[in-house]
């Protein structure tokens, strides 16, 4: 007889653990599912950062946690936009969140414009972004409720150890039951783990045990099926660097990510701080001059708390192996580029809820897990390899092989079906919708040839009208919008007066 | 690649004129001039008179009117098809062209449904579809406009229509846009040194060369199949059914807004309902009977007098790999046949003209738009091709050897899952391209006599007695707003009756 899923144990640590217990309990609390939580010594150093798409927001939402206590507790502020400066030498773009346009357009916006930069227009892409637009000029813009007009949304920058903390806090508040005692052993048989031992002799037994341990993946990683799938071939950085440097001001609306020849480092912007990331490849570059090169040659005034660790981007072949669920790092690592870093816990831990076992023999939701985790996992690794495949900086090592790197089938005929049609092709379990690939694409370089070929039939006057009118609007509307600084009064976070120059 | 392209449409059926509208309406004048070559020698094969929904947007996009149609047609409406004795004999069951419940959901209404069932009351899923429950009183509307969201907007209608009096108002409406059609047959096709086609010679001496060439010669894919050599992939081991017999009989009884497909021993009988006569014919397997042995199980079965002579068809279930090649592209039958079970014919050349339509290339085919294309229409094929498939499969029938073949055999793994799933745990897969979203899947896989063992269990949150009495109240305000509706009968006769007004708007808000 099946018995059903009742007790989920959590083994992690920071963000995800929490995450991925916080958003069970809310789940499947009531249907009587009892979720704990042992937790693991953190991993995050002082001076890392959680960049975090807007999808968090409606995670919160569902969790029933505010913004204001999020930005409070997170020492947060909102991002609007990313930018990425030197992928080609000397060139920069934003790439911000617009609303997805009405379904029923039969022609994206991006169609019109491609059309009239072949014509001749010499204005860019981003320039029509509305998210874009607001973070150039530091705004926080808001999704309109006519789907006609423009409109963008926004993420968060979050000091990753206050947010953590903050989850952390609200898992015990809300009766879920944290022991901080290391692991002494991992009892297992077969394709099943019976039970965690602690080193104070607790042994714990579980139904389902979901491992949000970061890379180190302690508890999948000890089964015998579980093999690991590099993507460093896709993706070529295997350090990282992580540090502090001055709080910005006025807080820019977007976090800073500039290619140098062994690899990019990224700014983010925080309430009292600026977060430092710095991914490279230790073939290129030893991580002192690194900081050395930070400072004189990207200008990032690092600080001293910069520390550097190992990462190995890629996917576990079977982020569920019988009763043990690999969520986050733990079963897909990427580069933390794009705002991804809880990302792949929150896709894993939607999924999870998603398949949640109906009884013990979890063989079909283990394979749809599987399935849709590495999916979209893969889907998200070929945004973060279009920045380096399409990289403009030759005559360094790195980069030169980026461009040459394969590149998924998937991918390949986005790009191919793109530069011919100036439209992205979407799959299933994409994280990205055609204007976030469009945007991305068109920054980087990769100018479409063609365009649908129903562009033609808008008139030539009504064709230069409805770009003239999207920069109005855009110029119009842009300038009521809140600073980051207001946005964040408004909310009832005191702002830190600005550092005094030194 | 701002030079015209020169396109030829081979075939004047339903395939070859909806190419006709689409490329003339819906692509600028710059990019493509269109001919059409077609012969009045060569009839239709039009076995596709009943629609999807997806029909009218096609109509709607090209600029056809839709009362116009409707009576140029002989046309009907259709909220769904009646499936009878499929799942078991005595069995039916309606697939919908709408959902079940109020509104659409992540996890799919049927959690809920098996949720208040564990009160000890079980309840008919067909009772939560606006659709079907309008469906089995005879009723029609036009759903709800939007902006009022509500029962009354859960669902969207397709029409049936006689398919040669559609090809033929096509023809008269794309001719008014200036397509050029050209009669004649094709005595050759004619290839460039480098293997693309370059001209068609017909018998009358003339020779029509063009850039692009659309086939929609149907079965005998002139210039796909037997010119390029495109490679056929049969599924007959799937659906064995390789003939029809088709008849029409003089209406009976009251209009029905569905069809209906009614299994038999050796196949199955569709009932499609025009204004002016009932389409019948009978989709059998020779493998399982003979030709004869099912033209007299057609005629046994019809429910009103035969007016014609039965009609033979001949097909086999399959498509050609890659219906884009070098410069030809094959619509309708030309590129592949699945039998109309479920009304499908008609929407895979509309999607196929849709996913063209932003392909479309310049005079030099670029790859990159082929496999695009031929990738699109591979998942719409296969999609379509399980869902028939599971029609046959699914069943407790084993009265006759068609269904216990079809029982025992092996089918497409992609199809294996979703039945699995289903069984399991309720789960329907929600994909991003292809036609049949959770409802429609919902609907047959039920109707086929499968239920869930288990729901998902977040609907253990809520009591099963709270959502027994949502599904009580759902279900009287169906009726209730159901029987507010008219008879698809009196909605038809408004077209029907002299100088109507050609608006539907005029009538559709509950006149």
């Amino acid at each position: 007889m099946m018995q059903p899923v009742r007790k989920v144990v959590v083994v992690g640590r920071d963000g995800p653990a929490w995450m991925a217990a916080l958003s069970l309990q809310r789940a499947l609390g009531r249907a009587g599912l009892e979720v704990s939580v042992v937790e693991l010594p953190s991993l995050l150093r002082g001076a890392d950062v959680y960049a975090a798409l807007p999808s968090l927001r409606s995670l919160h939402d569902l969790l029933g946690l505010d913004e204001a206590a999020v930005l409070t507790a997170a020492r947060g502020v909102p991002m609007v936009a990313q930018r990425y400066s030197e992928w080609t030498p000397g060139a920069a773009f934003l790439q911000g969140y617009d609303s997805v346009e009405a379904p029923g357009a039969f022609l994206s916006f991006v169609q019109l414009w491609a059309k009239a930069r072949i014509k001749g227009l010499p204005v860019p892409f981003e320039e029509f972004s509305y998210g874009a637009m607001a973070a150039r000029l530091g705004r926080v813009p808001s999704e309109s409720d006519d789907p006609e007009a423009l409109g963008a949304t926004y993420g968060y920058h979050l000091d990753a150890n206050a947010y953590s903390l903050l989850l952390r806090t609200l898992s015990e508040r809300r009766g879920i039951k944290v022991r901080s005692t290391p692991i002494a052993d991992v009892e297992i048989s077969e394709d099943r783990i019976l039970a965690i031992e602690l080193a104070d002799g607790q042994r714990i037994e579980a139904d389902l045990f979901v491992d949000a341990s970061g890379a180190e993946a302690v508890l999948i990683s000890r089964l015998p099926q579980s093999a690991f799938e590099a993507w460093d071939a896709f993706l070529p950085c295997d350090r990282l660097l992580a540090a502090s440097a001055p709080r910005l001001s006025p807080l820019p609306a977007f976090s800073q990510v500039t290619a140098f020849d062994a690899g990019w480092a990224g700014m983010f912007p925080l309430q009292e701080r600026t977060a430092v990331v710095a991914a490279y490849r230790s073939t290129e570059i030893g991580d002192d001059e690194l900081l050395h090169k930070l400072k004189a040659d990207v200008g990032m005034p690092v600080e001293g708390d910069a520390v550097v660790s190992t990462i190995a981007p890629g996917v576990r072949k079977s982020p569920w192996i019988g009763n043990c669920v690999a969520v986050a790092d733990a079963a897909a690592f990427l580069e933390p580029l794009d705002s991804l870093q809880l990302h792949m816990a929150h896709v894993c831990v939607t999924q999870l809820i998603n398949f949640f076992p109906v009884d013990s023999d979890t063989r079909i939701e283990a394979t749809d897990y599987n399935a849709a985790v590495r999916l979209h996992a893969s889907n998200l690794r070929d945004f973060q390899q279009s920045h380096y495949k399409l990289n403009r900086r030759t005559g360094q090592r790195l980069w030169d092989e980026a461009r040459s790197a394969e590149v998924s089938d998937g991918l390949a005929q986005k790009l191919r079906v793109f530069q011919a049609r100036s439209e992205a092709v979407l799959y299933d379990e994409e994280t990205f919708e055609a204007g976030s690939w469009a945007s991305m694409f068109i920054g980087h370089g990769l100018t479409p040839e063609g365009y649908d070929p129903r562009a033609d039939l808008i008139e030539e006057q009504d064709h230069i009208e409805r770009i003239q009118a999207r920069l109005r609007e855009i110029a119009g509307s842009i300038p009521a919008l809140p600073t980051i600084e207001a946005f964040l009064t408004a909310t009832q976070i005191p702002v830190k007066a600005p550092a005094p120059a030194s | 690649m701002n030079d015209p392209v020169e396109v030829v449409i081979l075939g004047g059926g339903t395939a070859g004129w909806m190419a006709a509208a689409a490329l003339s309406a819906l692509l600028p004048r710059s990019r493509c001039n269109v001919r059409l070559v077609e012969s009045e020698e060569i009839g239709i094969v039009g076995v596709g008179e009943a629609t999807l929904p997806h029909m009218k947007n096609f109509n709607d996009a090209v600029g056809i009117d839709e009362a116009e149609m409707i009576r140029a047609t002989k046309a009907t409406f259709k909220l769904g098809i009646e499936f009878r004795d499929w799942g078991f004999l005595g069995s039916s069951y309606v697939h919908p062209f709408g959902i079940h419940g109020a509104s659409e959901t992540s996890l799919g209404f049927h959690h809920k449904w098996l949720r208040a069932a564990q009160t000890g009351h079980e309840s008919n899923l067909e009772d939560f579809s606006f659709a079907i429950v309008a469906s089995r009183q005879n009723r029609f509307d036009f759903p709800a406009a939007t902006g009022k969201p509500g029962i009354a907007s859960t669902y969207s209608y397709a029409y049936h229509f006689d398919a040669s009096l559609y090809a033929a108002f096509l023809r008269k409406f794309v001719e008014a846009r200036g397509v050029t059609r050209i009669e004649g047959m094709v005595r050759a096709v004619n290839k460039t040194p480098g293997g693309d086609i370059a001209s068609l010679t017909l018998e009358s001496g003339e020779v029509v060369s063009g850039n692009f060439f659309i086939d929609c010669s149907g079965f005998r894919s002139i210039i796909l199949g037997e010119a390029l050599g495109a490679e056929w992939e049969d599924w007959s081991n799937w659906l064995p059914c390789d003939r029809a017999w088709a008849v029409p009989s003089a209406n009976v009884g009251e209009l029905t807004p569905y069809t209906r497909s009614t299994a038999l021993d050796a196949g199955w009988q569709w009932r499609i309902p025009l204004q002016h006569r009932t389409g019948n014919g009978h989709v059998f397997s020779t493998g399982f009977t003979t030709e004869e042995q099912a033209r007299e199980t057609l005629l046994a079965n019809l429910d009103g007098q035969a007016l014609a002579e039965p009609r033979l068809l001949r097909f086999q279930a399959g498509r050609r790999l890659g219906s884009w090649h070098r410069n030809c592209l094959a619509l309708g039958l030309a590129s592949g046949f699945l039998e109309p079970l479920e009304s499908t014919s008609i929407y895979l050349v509309q999607i196929a003209l849709m996913h063209l339509l932003p392909l479309f290339p310049g005079r030099q085919t670029e790859p990159a738009l082929r496999d695009e294309f031929n990738r699109r229409m591979e998942v719409e094929y296969e999609r379509i091709r399980d869902f028939l498939i599971l029609h046959y499969h699914l069943t407790n029938r084993d009265d006759s050897e068609l269904w216990r073949y079809c029982r025992a055999m092996d089918v497409p793994e992609s199809l294996t899952f979703k039945i699995e799933r289903f069984r399991r745990r309720g789960y329907i897969e929600r994909y991003r391209e292809g036609l049949f979203t959770p409802p429609s899947w919902l609907s047959v896989l039920v109707g086929q006599g499968l239920k869930p063992e288990h729901y998902h269990p977040t609907m253990d949150n809520v009591p099963a007695e709270e959502v027994a009495r949502e599904l009580e109240e759902l279900r009287t305000d169906i009726l209730d707003r159901v029987e507010e509706m008219p008879k698809h009968e009196a909605v038809m006769a408004r077209y029907t009756r002299d100088g109507f007004a050609s608006d539907p708007f005029a009538f559709g808000l509950n006149a």
